[in-house]
């Protein structure tokens, strides 16, 4: 396309006229005016080419490469910078010891647990609660009519807040005519009743205590879950780097420097239990800030036709929500869908005469969404969706179970959760066509606990404050190991890939990241954990920002050889004259000096 | 008297011929305003009509994102009321062209183009009258559909060609203010300044028969078109309350070329198809080709300087980055100042049927492509291309005939003869 234009720039340049090549009468000399415009019109060409075609070219194809601190991101990929600890706080109420029996109990039954906890990196503090009761029972011995001052109200606050750092509050209280000690956890609290019999307390003399080792070994079961699936997260990520280790970066010295100390962890976990964590991983959900869930009622015929969900959300699961929004936040949206039928692969339903009810087929689950007619979204806006089906049978096929189990609710592993409400349940509470905020309760219930094991959230211990908490340490962790390792992905890519661009926007994510991570770290092994999970969301949010940024991925694939076939078609054209004609030029006053 | 009648005639026919169009074919003037040829993202009518909605409704018309135009035309715009708007902004555009073929009768009347101060054709006496080339630019087909168009350039050919008229009737303070109100409107005309400081000096050189050192008669004059610059940026900068935003939404889109709604030019296409990360490096290309030919042209036809501006108006009609009919239209009205080098140019007919087969099959393949869905980008693409080198064939080749008439004052001996460049 530049042809026509170059035409021009050449026919002002090169203009000698001459007589036809058949006449062979040489052409007249030119006139040195002639020689000196056409010298001076080289040059103006010229002069735009190199004094501002050369700075466009430098100024606009440089790449910009912000630095990146590519050893400290590589260290925390290989979890040198960053050794993650869990240290618990337990706390230990003890109104009816005297401070120096309940120290030594405290000690035994430290003692007792770190004999039993073979992974160093989670492990469990014990320290005596200046519990609320105890300063007033010190309190006793002053005169009953002396009011508590404000000090000691003050003082009793801080106990509070004292008590919200412990992961577990084990209450110890003197219980006559029992034999052993037994222990009861609370389901609604972080509190730890153990009762004792008076005569099993340790004097301060003695060395071994059977109520220190109950202790010990009712706490080690408690955090037992929690434990393994930490240590499953660290040896994931520590396999991660295995098989990452041929980077340029990592030497093998330092690859199998790492796997030493990660493989720790391997030891804690026998392959049942890796199995089993496995196989939960793979169902929880990847992690999201925010996650949508859809709460869909589907039935076969024209009844129900309402539900009464947004009470029932309010009632059952918002408070839920609200409690996991340190972890994550949730949208919340409802649809009813009638007429909705099975897709024909399913088979029909089959009567059951032994137990009166009509069964499914165990295998037919996993295609008991109707993907192709059920409108259930894939995803809606960022974050991905988790879809709750309740399902309500036709009056004729009900009630509807799974075949063998009798199960009425299943899970599909990173999608959602179904629950079939059978009629005769509904029937007692619904009213006309709608059914009603009992009539859906149980299964809102099941959908709490479904939404809980999507979440990553442990199955043990039964105390729900306490899996909130276990959920917020397995976050932290996993966050914190996954935003490390994009981390050295980003590292690794930029050493990798010399000709991509890297904006100061990556370069300031990093940054953001890598002192994020550091307060995690930091918030781990000073066991403020909410601290932590909400560092590491900012880190990973980050990492991933830089990592995906959009102007640094458009150049990754584009090598060398290509930029010629950009530069040659346009510049090709404009370049020959222009080169042609300056070396002519060139040629032209050699010979002249030569001729002087 | 007698021509001052035929001046008459001549204006009075072809205002009749633009009210008719406008009058008794009340949807033609929408029609045009729609093409692509004539309304470029830059100059349309209909964004300087959705700026103007937004500007009355005290809502910065920079906002949407939709409206480039320079904000003193706003104000121009404003000034007409609404219920009279479509037939007063007719009146004004054919006053437009009547005001441009007034200049270039004005600079056919001073005879430049045939001898300038260093240069006098040996073929001075072949040559159009004034009233002959304000009727080849007043009844050309392009400048018509133009005027019918509302294009906002006509405004920007109108002060480039008062620019020259001015500065071949020795004035170059107007001569200079009207290239910085061209400039102010679109950028490119600032390229026609270098010329147009060497058409003043020749000028005034040869009226006053004193001759003040080039070097500062340029600096005077530049440092006055970069006031008048100012000035209009500073005026409309009150216009916009106060705000620089207008500066973004009108030079930087002709400058960086965000919106690639395909014109008659060749920069769309390209910059669909390039690499994001080639962008900037291809505008800069493509901005020093256009302006690096002012350098060039000006040394090697120093001696009319009046042909440079016609060469690089020719060239701007190619190569500019939003370019339309109007620009054409342009270049097709200083071309006829150089009758006498018609005889000297070679592919005249090669040329014109070029442009002719253009401007039939444009329409169509636009047509082809984007209602009809039977042809693609490709389509349209290829007949600016044939278009361009229709164009670009007369600009070299016209450049060729002025540099063989100057050639032949040097040697007499060869005219009439066939000659070949070596």
């Amino acid at each position: 396309m530049m042809a026509p234009g170059t035409e021009v720039g050449e026919g002002d340049r090169d203009y000698r006229l001459t007589l036809p090549a058949k006449s062979s009468k040489k052409p007249p000399p030119e006139l040195s005016e002639g020689i000196r415009v056409r010298g001076l019109v080289i040059v103006s060409f010229w002069a735009v080419v190199i004094f501002l075609g050369l700075p466009v070219w430098l100024w606009t194809t440089s790449i910009h490469r912000a630095r990146l601190p590519l050893q400290e991101m590589l260290d925390w990929a290989d979890g040198k910078a960053c050794k993650p600890t869990f240290p618990l706080q337990i706390a230990i109420e003890a109104p009816l010891l005297q401070d120096a029996e309940a120290a030594h109990l405290v000690h035994m039954t430290q003692h007792a647990l770190d004999d039993l906890n073979e992974f160093s990196a989670h492990h469990l503090r014990l320290r005596l609660a200046k519990s609320l009761s105890s300063p007033s029972r010190r309190n006793a011995s002053i005169p009953e009519s002396q009011d508590l001052d404000i000090g000691q109200v003050f003082q009793s606050y801080e106990d509070l807040d004292d008590r919200d750092d412990s992961a577990l509050t084990v209450r110890l209280r003197a219980q006559d005519g029992i034999q052993a000690a037994r222990s009861a956890l609370q389901s609604h609290s972080t509190i730890l009743d153990v009762a004792y019999a008076p005569n099993q307390i340790p004097s301060v003399s003695s060395s071994s205590s059977a109520l220190a080792t109950f202790i010990a070994n009712r706490l080690q079961e408690l955090f037992a879950e929690e434990q393994a699936i930490i240590a499953y997260i660290l040896s994931q990520s520590a396999a991660g780097i295995q098989s990452t280790s041929h980077s340029p970066y990592v030497s093998p010295a330092t690859a199998s420097g790492s796997r030493e100390i990660r493989s720790r962890p391997n030891r804690l976990i026998n392959p049942e239990m890796a199995a089993r964590l496995a196989s939960r991983m793979t169902r929880s959900l990847k992690y999201a800030p925010t996650y949508h869930i859809t709460m869909s009622l589907f039935t076969p015929s024209a009844s129900p036709s309402s539900w009464q969900i947004e009470s029932a959300l309010a009632e059952y699961l918002t408070p839920l929500l609200d409690s996991i929004s340190a972890v994550s936040n949730f949208t919340v949206d409802t649809q009813v869908q009638l007429y909705a039928t099975f897709s024909p692969s399913v088979h029909a339903p089959e009567h059951d005469a032994d137990h009166g009810v009509w069964t499914l087929q165990e295998e037919d689950l996993s295609g008991f969404i109707n993907a192709a007619e059920w409108p259930l979204s894939p995803s809606i806006g960022a974050g991905p969706t988790l879809n709750f089906v309740l399902y309500v049978p036709d009056q004729t096929t009900s009630p509807l179970v799974v075949k063998g189990s009798q199960a009425s609710s299943w899970l599909i592993p990173q999608w959602g959760g179904v629950v079939i409400l059978n009629a005769q349940d509904a029937n007692t509470t619904s009213v006309g066509s709608t059914l009603s905020k009992e009539a859906i309760r149980p299964a809102l219930l099941t959908f709490s606990h479904q939404l809980l094991s999507f979440l990553g959230a442990p199955q043990t211990p039964p105390s729900l404050p306490l899996q909130l908490q276990t959920l917020t340490r397995i976050r932290a962790a996993s966050l914190l190991l996954s935003a490390s390792s994009t981390m050295g992905s980003l590292a690794r890519l930029t050493v990798a890939l010399p000709s991509i661009a890297i904006p100061e926007t990556v370069s300031t994510a990093v940054d953001t990241t890598l002192s994020h991570l550091r307060y995690t770290c930091n918030a781990l092994k000073e066991g403020k954990f909410p601290e932590a999970l909400e560092n590491a969301r900012i880190a990973e949010a980050e990492a991933e920002r830089g990592f995906f940024e959009k102007s640094m991925v458009g150049q990754v694939y584009f090598p060398d050889e290509h930029k010629v076939a950009v530069y040659l078609p346009l510049l090709g054209p404009v370049g020959v004259p222009l080169i042609m004609s300056a070396l002519k030029e060139l040629k032209r006053m050699w010979a002249s000096r030569k001729a002087q | 008297m007698v021509i001052d009648r035929r001046k008459a005639l001549l204006f009075g026919s072809a205002t009749t011929l633009r009210l008719l169009l406008f009058f008794a074919f009340p949807s033609l003037p929408d029609l045009l305003t729609g093409r692509v040829e004539i309304s470029t993202p830059v100059t349309s009518f209909k964004r300087l009509q959705e700026g103007l909605f937004l500007y009355t409704h005290n809502v910065s018309p920079y906002d949407g994102g939709v409206f480039h135009q320079a904000p003193l035309l706003l104000s121009l715009f404003a000034l007409i009321p609404s219920s009279l708007f479509s037939p007063l902004t007719s009146l004004l555009y054919i006053a437009l062209d009547l005001l441009c073929a007034n200049a270039l009768i004005q600079i056919a009347e001073s005879g430049e183009a045939g001898s300038s101060r260093l240069f006098t054709s040996p073929r001075n006496e072949l040559k159009w009258d004034g009233i002959a080339i304000g009727a080849a630019y007043l009844f050309n087909p392009f400048t018509i559909a133009t005027c019918i168009g509302r294009p906002i350039s006509v405004f920007t050919n109108c002060a480039i060609l008062y620019a020259i008229a001015k500065a071949v009737s020795g004035k170059p303070m107007s001569s200079i203010l009207a290239l910085g109100l061209a400039s102010y409107l679109s950028l490119y005309p600032i390229l026609l300044l270098p010329p147009l400081i060497l058409l003043c000096y020749d000028r005034q050189a040869r009226d006053k028969k004193e001759t003040p050192p080039i070097s500062t008669f340029a600096i005077k004059y530049t440092s006055l078109f970069f006031a008048t610059k100012v000035w209009f940026l500073y005026i409309s900068n009150i216009l916009t309350g106060g705000s620089w935003e207008f500066i973004s939404s009108t030079y930087s889109v002709q400058l960086l070329l965000p919106d690639l709604t395909p014109n008659m030019g060749l920069w769309w296409y390209f910059f669909i198809e390039m690499f994001d990360s080639f962008r900037e490096f291809f505008l800069g290309v493509f901005w020093l080709h256009l302006g690096g030919y002012v350098g060039g042209l000006c040394i090697r036809v120093r001696r009319q300087p009046l042909f440079i501006i016609t060469t690089l108006l020719g060239i701007f009609a190619i190569f500019k980055p939003y370019p339309s009919l109007s620009d054409t239209s342009l270049y097709f009205a200083m071309l006829p100042l150089y009758r006498h080098i018609f005889p000297l140019m070679r592919y005249t007919f090669f040329a014109m049927a070029t442009i002719l087969y253009a401007s039939l099959l444009g329409p169509a393949f636009y047509y082809l492509w984007i209602y009809a869905g039977s042809g693609n980008a490709n389509f349209f693409y290829a007949i600016t291309l044939v278009w361009s080198l229709g164009l670009s064939e007369i600009v070299a080749d016209s450049l060729f005939a002025v540099l063989r008439d100057e050639w032949e004052v040097e040697r007499p001996e060869m005219k009439g003869k066939d000659v070949r460049q070596i």
